[in-house]
């Protein structure tokens, strides 16, 4: 027997792992890795590679077929150290709601601590202790329900932390929160490790949270195929897509600029890129220079679907929905928004900063005061000018009618929520896809319905004959979304409106669903409409942008000139594409690149710039 | 948005009945019910609604989250007043139409009866609007604990409660999310009879209940996850303690149930003569 490194905190040996029912397929094939005391590791793999079953066997939820596992020196076969396993190793994972055991936040947080056995004033110094490293001690005696994503994580990690471990394992639980949620949690972990030199175990899709880490282990089917320093890892950007993960968008560029003869070294950061991009036009002599303008998305719009949103403002039932809230809940303010008919529309802001309101506005599913019995139109006082009523209009919709066919509105506004794979029930996937249709349109023949089915299925990449006769339960994730998706394309909507349409899904899944809403743009709906966090993924596919804060739209404009207003959105805590960033950096160095924010435009242009150089003199 | 429920709904504040040991405001809050149909005359029912707005009060609770607990009875409660007045017999009539009789006993002991209704739905919302879930859930295991002899697993299930309370609020949300996706769908939820209304609620009813097992298989492993096997050997981090606020209130209730036999046994002597408008049978 070797001897066991005391530094190593887990060790693996040629560590094996079968789900049960999953004859022959190993989710874990002969691993063998081990994690240094005070490490911060990141783990990063697509779906299904591994990555959360190898945490789950770190702290004993799953045992391994095969292979030895050493927590803290000690052999995991051992049922003694087995049990205690979980008190050595915490875990934090994915879904924020599903996480806590009680209704107050001290007492779920207290609950790992009693399950140990540990005296009262020791629990009591634990929960203290726990809520201040996460920084919620303002939230002990409230309710996990209420918090945001990224405060309910943060308790999950409390709740892991008031049991002593020393590990961390964070097992993707920032897929399912907005940036700004996602910073909360990586902030507040990576102070963990850095002052109280808490291993930490970062299970991710994001790079940049990878990035953050001393070193990374990347997963593909069941096995490491990479281990190294994040910068080694993702400055071989080609690697990585034979693992089925997508390339980092800056790794992107850099090889479409090499492609163009410029010496671009493996990358990581904006500031890197636009550094090296400047250094190659000098070398050229090329010392300013201004690409073409930004071509004109074509919008050969007949006009026929434009959306057209004036004054709308929209306050949550005060009832007894929100009685003991102490936010004042208005959702919206005096939101006057216009969407082209054929436009890919973005539309961009914070958690609870009113989209979600404004896309269900656009069905329906909240009717404006006139048209709505429920609600009370406001009268006009004397003395006061009229209230201006919200006015809506879809196409030939008018939404403040009465009389508004809505049934025939909501089959042409097709709406896609987040994490649509949670509305699937039927038996089959057909007979799921078909909902929609049959309730639409009411003594459709069957013919009709195959033939509508089996296109929406097809089209959004699934095989018709392999998954329709299936159970929508028996898909995995990605495939379940897809058929939501077709559940709603079925009815050939004319404007699609998808909320976060990439949620949680791995970077490759989320390229998919983006290529598959370019392909039904135009042929099967006129107008995509899609809200997102991902500034990226906004600035790669959208036409405009809105961009919508504390209930009122802070600008909407083309991605090009939203996103070069960089300071403000900044303000705003929002983000901008990489693309923006680093031509802001260029454009210090005395280099315009124009670009409509895509991967694609922006080495273009870079290229344009170091090829002519002077076609464009700066005036 | 973290939608509330409408019944049981925790108040946050820091007052007098907040603080109480909630297996003091358990036991106070059955024998103020026991006392409720106890009381006879209204003068019993008088020195009941007096301790129980002096409990609102201290509670610091706003009247209207108090009054909106009675929507809920609103219902039952017309209902049983409508029958009352209609048919309760007595000596002085005032209106006969068939087996219609309406009187003066049957509106005294309508009125009597919704008293105590709304007394006993209000009592009960101070309860849940003064203490957490998970006080509650200890307050009836310690309460219950005699049965751990007989090994009836008492804190499993005070842990079972409170998973459940704590669930309440994410699954509401859940049914308006899948409610309007459906919706979105073109299903129809609020026409058509009864059997087609209640086929509709089959695409919002599976996906929750795949929603809720996909749920308790993570909060399984998160339980897991930290530690936990059983309550055997569980400590506690919140003691129940009976402090002087809880003699205090134990001895008001001393009173008040004095109070009231006194008043069972003596009140036709307070003012005789108009003793019957004040009293049922």
């Amino acid at each position: 027997m070797e001897q066991v490194d005391t530094e190593d905190i887990i060790r693996f040996e040629n560590v094996s792992y079968t789900y049960p029912g999953e004859d022959g397929v190993l989710a874990i094939n002969k691993v063998s890795f081990s994690v240094r005391k005070g490490e911060f590791l990141s783990i990063i793999g697509h779906n299904g590679s591994g990555k959360s079953t190898l945490a789950r066997l770190m702290n004993g939820l799953l045992e391994a077929d095969e292979g030895k596992i050493y927590v803290l020196g000690e052999d995991m076969d051992d049922p003694k150290v087995h049990r205690k396993a979980p008190s050595h190793v915490g875990i934090v994972f994915q879904n924020p709601d599903n996480q806590q055991v009680a209704s107050i936040v001290e007492d779920d947080v207290a609950f790992g601590p009693e399950n140990l056995g540990i005296p009262r004033e020791e629990i009591a110094e634990r929960v203290d202790w726990a809520l201040r490293a996460v920084d919620m001690e303002r939230y002990r005696e409230g309710t996990p329900s209420r918090l945001s994503g990224g405060q309910k994580q943060r308790i999950a990690v409390a709740g892991a932390l008031a049991l002593k471990p020393e590990v961390l394992i964070l097992d993707e639980s920032t897929a399912m929160l907005d940036p700004r949620g996602r910073k909360e949690v990586i902030d507040v972990v990576k102070r963990l490790n850095e002052e109280d030199s808490m291993t930490v175990i970062l299970i991710t899709h994001f790079m940049e949270e990878a990035l953050l880490s001393d070193r990374t282990i990347v997963m593909n089917r069941g096995e490491i195929v990479l281990t190294g320093t994040p910068e080694e890892i993702f400055e071989n950007g080609e690697s990585l897509e034979t693992f089925n993960l997508a390339l980092p968008r800056i790794t992107v560029i850099a090889n479409r600029l090499r492609g163009e003869g410029m010496h671009i070294s493996n990358l990581l950061h904006p500031e890197q890129l636009a550094a090296e991009i400047t250094e190659n036009m000098h070398e050229k002599g090329i010392f300013q220079g201004e690409s073409s303008p930004v071509a004109d998305k074509e919008t050969v719009s007949s006009h026929e679907w434009d959306v057209d949103i004036k004054d709308l403002s929209y306050t949550y039932s005060s009832g007894k929905k929100n009685r003991n809230s102490p936010f004042a809940t208005k959702a919206l303010d005096g939101v006057t928004l216009h969407i082209d008919s054929g436009e890919f529309f973005g539309i961009i802001g914070h958690t609870g900063s009113g989209k979600s309101t404004i896309i269900q506005h656009l069905n329906a599913l909240i009717k404006l005061p006139q048209a709505d019995r429920k609600q009370k139109v406001p009268k006009p006082k004397r003395g006061m000018p009229a209230p201006v009523l919200p006015q809506i209009t879809v196409g030939k919709f008018n939404l403040a009618d009465k009389k508004c066919d809505f049934k025939a509105l909501r089959a042409a506004v097709g709406m896609v929520f987040q994490y649509p794979e949670a509305q699937l029930f039927a038996d089959t996937v057909f007979l799921d896809v078909a909902f929609g249709l049959k309730n639409f349109r009411k003594g459709i023949s069957q013919e009709e319905i195959e033939e509508a089915v089996r296109a929406s299925i097809e089209v959004v990449g699934l095989n018709y004959d392999e998954v329709a006769q299936k159970s929508p339960f028996d898909l995995s994730g990605g495939q379940r979304r897809r058929v939501a998706i077709a559940g709603v394309l079925v009815t050939r909507p004319h404007i699609l409106v998808l909320d976060e349409p990439a949620a949680g899904l791995d970077p490759k899944g989320k390229q998919e669903i983006m290529d598959l809403l370019h392909k039904v743009h135009g042929e099967w709906c006129e107008t995509i409409i899609i809200v997102s966090h991902d500034m990226d993924e906004i600035g790669d596919n959208c036409s405009h942008v809105a961009v919508i804060s504390e209930g009122r739209v802070f600008a909407c404009d083309t991605p090009a000139r939203l996103f070069a207003r960089l300071e403000e959105l900044k303000s705003l805590g929002l983000d901008v594409p990489l693309t923006s960033k680093t031509a802001a950096l260029l454009k210090k160095d005395g280099y315009i690149v124009h670009n409509d924010c895509s991967v694609d435009d922006f080495a273009a242009k870079v290229t344009e710039i170091y090829a002519g150089g002077t076609a464009w003199p700066v005036m | 948005m973290a939608s509330d429920v409408t019944f049981g709904q925790y108040y946050p504040k820091k007052s007098f009945v907040h603080n109480l040991d909630p297996r003091v405001k358990l036991l106070a809050l059955i024998a103020f019910i026991v006392l409720l149909f106890c009381s006879y005359n209204f003068y019993s029912l008088l020195l009941c609604a007096i301790v129980l707005f002096a409990a609102i009060g201290f509670a610091k609770l706003p009247l209207g989250s108090v009054f909106r607990s009675i929507n809920a009875v609103i219902f039952i409660l017309v209902i049983t007043a409508i029958l009352n007045v209609l048919f309760h017999s007595g000596d002085h009539p005032l209106y006969e139409y068939g087996v219609i009789h309406i009187t003066v006993e049957g509106i005294i002991f309508t009125v009597f009866l919704c008293l105590r209704l709304l007394f006993l739905v209000m009592a009960s919302a101070v309860l849940t609007l003064t203490t957490t879930p998970v006080a509650l859930a200890d307050g009836i295991e310690s309460l219950l604990g005699f049965l751990k002899v007989v090994h009836f697993p008492v804190r499993e299930l005070a842990l079972v409660i409170s998973i459940a309370l704590r669930f309440i609020p994410t699954l509401m949300d859940e049914v308006n999310r899948i409610i309007n996706a459906q919706k979105a769908r073109g299903a129809d939820f609020d026409t058509g009879n009864i059997f087609k209304r209640i086929k509709a609620l089959i695409p919002v009813l599976i996906p929750l209940l795949v929603s809720a097992f996909m749920r308790a298989s993570d909060l399984a492993d998160a339980m897991d996850a930290r530690c936990y096997s059983g309550a055997d050997k569980r400590t506690r981090y919140k003691k129940l303690t009976f402090t002087w606020r809880d003699l205090v209130v134990t001895i008001l209730f001393a009173a008040l149930i004095t109070g009231v036999v006194l008043f069972n046994i003596y009140g036709s002597q307070i003012w005789p003569e108009i003793y019957w408008v004040i009293q049922v049978r």
